[in-house]
């Protein structure tokens, strides 16, 4: 399944939120790139053409990695919070993502 | 800062105040700066958040923060510049207050205080009443306590308004009772009207055991509307016929009034002062309600609408407290503060007046008069020392000391001014038109 074959109704549900951290404060200073929380099976094509949709930008590329629910200890029972994908992407020089218009 | 004054009507003032952006804009940074080091947002330590992103969060709220600031600060400074006194609050009108622009802009409209145009004092004519206590008074103030102390015996005779009576009676209208027309053993002072005068005088003249029927016509406008109007009968039986006995004016006499060692000439003396001190009284309030009067006779003020508004409100809230405190349920009750509007403009018209006579001529409350009250208040005590130092551990019980002592100076500075008559006034007239 390639990125321009992937229906819309998918690639909406795709990117879960930003991710508002130091981190990512640093990185889109320095890198311009922005982060995103993204479904645990999206694939790298499909987030881009998600993005590019949602915002209306050009991206440059796209680097994920799957962070690791935090292990919880709740009484004698270990627990885990969900696993979830992170997306890091970076866009062409000189473009932005608007939040406020993005979303409506 | 530019200010511009303009006159709408005669106190109404507005001001329209610019102030430049940069201004506020650099206020914003800062205390977004200063925010930055403290607040808590996810996924940030605290004190590392960028400053961007706590003007994302705060933005709005810091620049509506430092917009009031300003607005005050540039409100009194342009006050003060013009030398204005403002009554009451200032309605703020922003014009212009976006980030962009280079000027932050609004109205202020507001009232001030009238000039108050004093009128002149001297054209009063202020009436000191001056009563004279004689020995005639002081008659009438015992035989009123020795009325108080009638005892009342039996006698054998016939009823004569000023006795009383303890008697049944029966009243029927065409032959049924009816509510309250029937008594057993009431006893009823005569001649004080306290009974319809038909019934009285058939009363009066019958003795003791001695019983009559009579009919007798109930007025129109008596309150009890079933018998207003009618005729009825009555049976009454006299059972006792009792005669006051004034209590001699005797040293006996005077130990009931606190004169321990029952000296007449003491007890004299002593009722002479306490109507001396009445009179007093009473002289005092009398002249400085002329004297109020006159104040407000003699000058004309225009009362800042703004000024009323608050008193008409101070006053209604007043009335709720005191009926609350009487025990209703003031909540329910509608209290227009319109209905306090003339009490509010007299007080605010006096208020201004009175203030403005203080001040051109010194008339506030001076230290040493202050503590001459104090000093008075506190003689009456059994320990001076403690009175004193309650009036003066807190000021606003001085401030209440301080505000007779301005009272007294300003009437006595009227009628200083003012022409001043002694009026030589019957006893009687004082104290009936002072209460």
């Amino acid at each position: 399944m390639t990125a321009q074959t992937a229906n819309q109704e998918r690639l909406l549900q795709v990117i879960l939120s930003p991710v508002v951290s130091e981190k990512s404060t640093y990185v889109a200073d320095k890198n311009e790139q922005v982060i995103f929380r993204v479904a645990k099976d999206a694939s790298k094509p499909e987030i881009k053409a998600a993005v590019e949709l949602l915002f209306k930008v050009q991206v440059e590329s796209v680097q994920v990695s799957n962070v690791k629910g935090k292990k919880k200890r709740f009484g004698a029972h270990l627990g885990r919070r969900r696993h979830w994908k992170k997306a890091y992407i970076c866009l062409k020089p000189g473009q932005e993502i608007n939040f406020a218009a993005g979303e409506a | 800062m530019q200010s511009n004054l303009e006159t709408l009507s005669s106190l109404e003032r507005r001001l329209s105040i610019a102030v430049s952006m940069q201004e506020v804009n650099t206020e914003v940074a800062n205390r977004l700066k200063r925010l930055s080091r403290t607040v808590k947002i996810h996924g940030f330590r605290p004190g590392k958040v960028p400053v961007k992103i706590v003007e994302q969060q705060y933005g709005g709220q810091v620049r509506q923060e430092v917009l009031g600031d300003t607005i005050q600060k540039s409100f009194g400074d342009a006050v003060r510049e013009q030398n204005l006194r403002v009554a009451g609050l200032p309605k703020i009108e922003v014009q212009s207050g976006d980030e962009k622009t280079e000027q932050f802009e609004y109205t202020a409209t507001f009232e001030i205080y009238p000039e108050v145009e004093l009128g002149d004092f001297s054209a009063l004519s202020i009436e000191k009443p001056v009563v004279e206590v004689g020995d005639a008074e002081i008659d009438k103030t015992i035989e009123v306590l020795r009325k108080q102390r009638a005892v009342f015996e039996p006698v054998q005779r016939a009823a004569a308004a000023g006795d009383q009576v303890k008697m049944d009676y029966r009243g029927t209208i065409d032959g049924e009772a009816f509510d309250g027309g029937t008594a057993e053993g009431s006893t009823v002072q005569l001649g004080e009207s306290r009974l319809l005068p038909d019934f009285e005088n058939n009363v009066i003249g019958l003795s003791a055991g001695e019983s009559k029927t009579f009919t007798m016509a109930f007025p129109e406008d008596y309150h009890g509307k079933e018998v207003a109007g009618k005729e009825a009968q009555f049976e009454v039986t006299v059972h006792q016929v009792l005669e006051p006995r004034l209590p001699e004016v005797d040293s006996e006499f005077a130990k009931t009034l606190g004169v321990g060692d029952g000296d007449l000439d003491k007890m004299r003396s002593e009722i002479r002062a306490n109507l001396e001190r009445e009179v007093k009284r009473r002289t005092i309030a009398n002249v400085k309600d002329q004297v109020m009067k006159g104040l407000l006779d003699s000058t004309s003020v225009e009362l800042p609408q703004a000024l009323v508004e608050q008193e008409a409100e101070r006053l209604a809230e007043q009335m709720k407290q005191d009926l609350q405190a009487r025990g209703l349920d003031a909540g329910n009750v509608p209290l227009p503060t319109e209905a306090f509007d003339e009490e509010a403009k007299r007080r605010v018209r006096l208020g201004l007046i009175v203030s403005a006579v203080v001040d051109k001529h010194g008339l506030s409350a001076k230290p040493e008069q202050v503590k001459e009250v104090v000093e008075e208040q506190a003689k009456a005590y059994e320990q001076p020392d403690e009175v004193r130092r309650w009036y003066y551990q807190s000021p606003d019980r001085l401030r209440e000391i301080e505000s007779v002592v301005l009272e007294s100076n300003l009437v006595e500075w009227v009628t200083g001014q003012a022409k001043t008559e002694d009026k030589p006034t019957a006893f009687d007239d004082l104290m009936g038109n002072a209460q």
